[in-house]
């Protein structure tokens, strides 16, 4: 412990320049992003045919692509902490569960899951209706952005289970000793002290569970959501021109997940404390 | 009445019997310290008072709560301020907001007011200029200070001590004993596990060594100096030469 030396502004530079430090505060990555995106756009002014066509076409795919992604990522942000911390818990009737959650998820394919909860579960929904006889529950259509959302957020929160509790426990044990002292509860030590230090810690592997749901986002095209990858899909299914399309599929996800890298970093760098 | 009342109190950590029996009264106002090898259960003692360890055998009663009924542990622990070695101060907090956090949240304490209480600790304790820095930028020395004031911010009844100063470089001890020393001064009840064997002097109305889960001797200190028991005279001629 004790303060450490920052370096001088431009110290490790060999010429210092004036505005070199509002520069140096911009992350370089950012100009892959920017690459990235600039390709998209040659690509689609300079080759309009079939360019411009496919991503006219692909548009509102991108658009239920982020919805799936954002929509499922709140619910595995909350499932995670909910998960995490009954993974913790000692109650046995909280941690038993939470565990059983996590180890039966984790041990089956998503694509298997999403398939599951599409073709599967609106079935057991109808029996156990028409057992009980009740009409909603009879008429139960599967929804498929629903479903999507649904089946990425119970996946994704098993594995974000395990970050929270990595995270939480790498909290010095002290920190909850010394919370408690002062009289706080267990969820108010939790709230206050815990659970703030902890999401500093789990930012970057939640960051990494970020970019691979975005990414695993593309699976739901197998249980009739029109995202990203199944308007593509479409696309080539008319016109055949099978480079052209996928490879513009691929620089759309590759602008966005490179997008949500550098936000990340960003708000990993904002929340950054030293202990 | 005792404030601190602990009867036969037994602690097991799975195999290892750490508490075998101990009861101690601790009336108001009193400074008691307890010294003891490592293992002998002085911290274990301790963190029983405020339930940080669950006790298994006996009865520790606190300003009249007894610490069997799970309901009154947040009580007893809003009257009884505890200091650990390793400080533990919550690291992503100003000093100002470890010393405000629990005042809002358990006492229910205005923004203002707790402000005003924090700045008049952070004065007492002698580092009013840092109530905006972040733990890691202070000494340790520093750090326990602001440490004792998170405590004291929660107008505790008594003070518990576990080694304040075993975590410090020896130039900072002095400036933690020396607010202990205001403390104890002040009549706050103080339980202060430790081995700074001039604060004992100068603050204790009692003095404890523990071995092995058990009280050996429990005398005023100018007894307990000058003790005829073997074992505390083995002990504190062990501490005393290391000065």
């Amino acid at each position: 412990m004790g303060e450490r030396l920052k370096p001088e502004p431009g110290g490790s530079k060999l010429a210092y320049f004036p505005g070199a430090r509002w520069i140096k505060r911009i992350d370089p990555w950012w100009g892959l992003v920017l690459i990235v995106a600039c390709l998209i756009i040659i690509l689609v002014t300079a080759q309009a045919d079939p360019f411009s066509n496919i991503l006219k076409f692909v548009s509102s795919g991108i658009a239920v692509t982020v919805l799936v992604t954002v929509t499922s990522f709140l619910f595995v942000l909350i499932i995670g902490m909910i998960g995490g911390l009954g993974r913790l818990s000692r109650n046995p009737f909280i941690r038993l569960p939470a565990s059983l959650y996590v180890e039966i998820v984790r041990g089956i394919p998503l694509l298997v899951q999403l398939i599951w909860w599409y073709f599967a579960f609106p079935v057991v929904i109808q029996q156990i209706g028409e057992w009980l006889n009740i009409n909603a529950l009879i008429n139960y259509r599967a929804d498929p952005i629903f479903t999507a959302i649904l089946g990425l957020a119970i996946c994704y929160g098993a594995y974000m289970s395990e970050i929270y509790r990595a995270g939480i426990q790498s909290i010095p044990k002290g920190q909850m000793e010394a919370s408690r002292s002062l009289g706080m509860t267990y969820f108010q030590s939790m709230r206050h002290i815990i659970l703030p230090q902890a999401f500093r810690v789990i930012l970057p592997p939640v960051g990494n569970e970020a970019i691979a749901l975005l990414k695993d986002s593309s699976l739901v095209s197998v249980v009739a959501v029109a995202d990203l990858t199944r308007r593509g899909r479409e696309f080539m299914a008319v016109n055949f021109n099978p480079i052209e399309v996928w490879t513009l599929v691929a620089l759309l996800y590759l602008v966005m997940t490179l997008f949500l890298s550098r936000l990340v970093a960003w708000i990993e760098k904002k929340s950054h404390f030293e202990r | 009445m005792p404030i601190i009342q602990a009867q036969n109190v037994h602690k097991y950590f799975s195999e290892v019997h750490a508490l075998q029996g101990v009861s101690l009264m601790v009336e108001k106002g009193e400074v008691v310290v307890i010294i003891g090898p490592s293992g002998s259960g002085k911290s274990t003692l301790l963190r029983c008072i405020n339930r940080l360890e669950e006790y298994d055998e006996g009865q520790i009663i606190v300003d009249g709560n007894s610490l069997d009924d799970v309901r009154n542990i947040n009580i007893v622990r809003q009257e009884v301020g505890m200091v650990f070695q390793s400080f533990n101060l919550f690291a992503h907090l100003t000093v100002m907001d470890n010393l405000t956090l629990a005042q809002k949240v358990v006492r229910r304490r205005k923004k203002d007011e707790a402000q005003k209480i924090a700045i008049n600790l952070l004065e007492k304790v002698g580092i009013p200029d840092k109530a905006l820095a972040y733990p890691i930028q202070l000494s340790g020395g520093q750090q326990q200070r602001v440490a004792i004031a998170r405590a004291l911010a929660m107008n505790p009844k008594i003070m518990l001590f576990d080694e304040p100063t075993s975590a410090l470089d020896p130039e900072m001890i002095k400036e933690v004993l020396d607010v202990m020393l205001a403390l104890a001064n002040e009549g706050i009840t103080m339980i202060v596990v430790s081995h700074e064997m001039g604060f004992a002097r100068a603050a204790a109305n009692r003095m404890i060594l523990m071995d092995a889960g058990q009280i050996v001797e429990e005398n005023k200190p100018d007894d307990f100096f000058k003790s005829t028991n073997k074992r505390t005279k083995l002990f504190l001629s062990k501490v005393l030469h290391m000065l």
